[in-house]
């Protein structure tokens, strides 16, 4: 995709995440307008990043790591940042994304009729698992270390 | 390339965005967790009814299936700058905070076998295993493998049944792990922290109820650790437990990816 396909596809969901940002969680665009418009720098300096790099990482790890470094505290600008940013509902921006996955979506439904019931059984392992391995590891490193 | 306009991709999406954010977040309690319906649980649905009312025909889900990759990095973005002020934070977490943090890999380990070896399933048991497909979780599959791919199919299958049932399963989870008397209840906030508000709301529920004389260390812990896993989520996962996943895949014996199939989505 074109760099300028990007960027105008970046800037019409931008619009969505405010327009969701307003009805869902009633923060004026205009008050979260700077937010949006410090999460597009990020997001077009991450993925212009991943484009030019040598490095070959997903795009999303550079804008991961851009976004942090902005906003931890002593950085130029950090509180600005972490201020507007927090005008912008995580849930707000989840929307979007999920908007474009439904309509892309309808061609895949077979396939998620069919697999329902093994998605969910393994979900559920997946969750046990996370579970059950953090507390392993816990409890060892808490006995080897005498804190327990 | 696509020639025709996307316009009335954008348009639909809108609409889309504006009835789920109308119709807002809703929760009930379900046994010892919280059932919550998100907005964007609503737009996925709305999405499946699309095409049977032939609002959207299969050019417009070509069109659409870039989006996803893209307008994902706005939450990537939004993620990341929630880290920033808690990054001190990590360093006086402790040797036991920090290394139970690999423990969240085992969900390639406890889910990956079941799902190649007993049902069979394709390449959508790497996007369901890999990690407890929170919002983070869609970000990384929709930029390797595109959210329209086996590997997508498989993430958000499983972020929607976490959504749904994640917090109910945490908290029936901890109750069994806590009857066990196998783990000390300093372990088990701990690993309460995988990433999700609601489970680890669920999982800490019964785990303070049973040892309510430490309840403000449990609690210290588990929002530790679910401070460490937002830190380093994003990076475990892209580095450790997507390759590890797609290894143990492959040592399974699970079937290849389809050809040349593979969405290239953010590219």
């Amino acid at each position: 995709m074109k760099f300028s396909s990007a960027l105008r596809i970046f800037i019409i969901s931008g619009i969505l995440a405010l327009v969701g940002n307003f009805v869902g969680f009633k923060v004026n665009p205009v008050d979260a307008l700077p937010g949006m418009l410090i999460l597009l720098v990020i997001v077009i300096a991450g993925y212009g990043l991943s484009r030019v790099s040598p490095i070959k990482l997903p795009s999303i790890a550079y804008i991961s790591a851009l976004a942090i470094i902005a906003s931890i505290p002593g950085v130029p600008g950090a509180d600005l940042v972490t201020k507007y940013v927090g005008e912008v509902q995580f849930l707000a921006l989840c929307t979007p994304i999920l908007s474009y996955a439904g309509i892309s979506i309808g061609k895949d439904l077979d396939s998620f009729k069919t697999q329902g019931f093994k998605i969910v059984v393994v979900t559920l392992l997946a969750l046990a698992g996370t579970y059950v391995g953090s507390a392993i590891i816990a409890h060892v490193v808490l006995k080897l270390t005498g804190a327990i | 390339m696509n020639k025709k306009s996307d316009w009335k991709v954008h348009l639909l999406a809108l609409v889309m965005v504006v009835i789920a954010e109308a119709i807002g977040t809703k929760r009930f309690q379900l046994g010892p967790g919280t059932v919550m319906l998100l907005p964007m649980l609503y737009a996925l649905v709305i999405g499946m009814f699309l095409p049977a009312l032939r609002l959207v025909d299969r050019e417009d889900m070509d069109i659409a299936s870039p989006y996803i990759g893209l307008s994902v990095m706005y939450l990537t973005a939004k993620m990341g700058t929630t880290i920033g002020p808690n990054l001190s934070k990590i360093f006086t977490a402790g040797p036991a905070l920090i290394l139970q943090e690999f423990g969240n890999l085992g969900t390639i380990f406890f889910a990956l076998p079941v799902a190649v070896l007993v049902f069979r399933m394709g390449r959508e048991a790497i996007g369901v295993s890999f990690s407890t497909s929170r919002e983070g979780s869609l970000a990384i599959i929709s930029d390797l493998y595109g959210l329209d791919s086996d590997e997508g199919r498989g993430v958000m299958g499983g972020y929607f049944t976490g959504t749904l049932f994640g917090a109910i399963f945490n908290g029936l989870l901890a109750g069994v792990l806590i009857s066990t008397g196998l783990f000390h209840p300093y372990a088990l906030a701990m690993a309460a922290g995988t990433g999700s508000a609601s489970m680890m709301a669920a999982a800490m529920g019964p785990t303070v109820a049973a040892f309510p004389e430490m309840e403000a260390e449990l609690s210290a812990f588990a929002a530790t650790s679910q401070l460490l896993t937002s830190v380093d989520g994003l990076y475990m996962s892209l580095f450790l437990a997507i390759p590890i996943t797609e290894w143990l895949y492959r040592k399974l014996g699970g079937k290849p990816a389809a050809g040349e199939t593979k969405k290239e989505a953010a590219k």
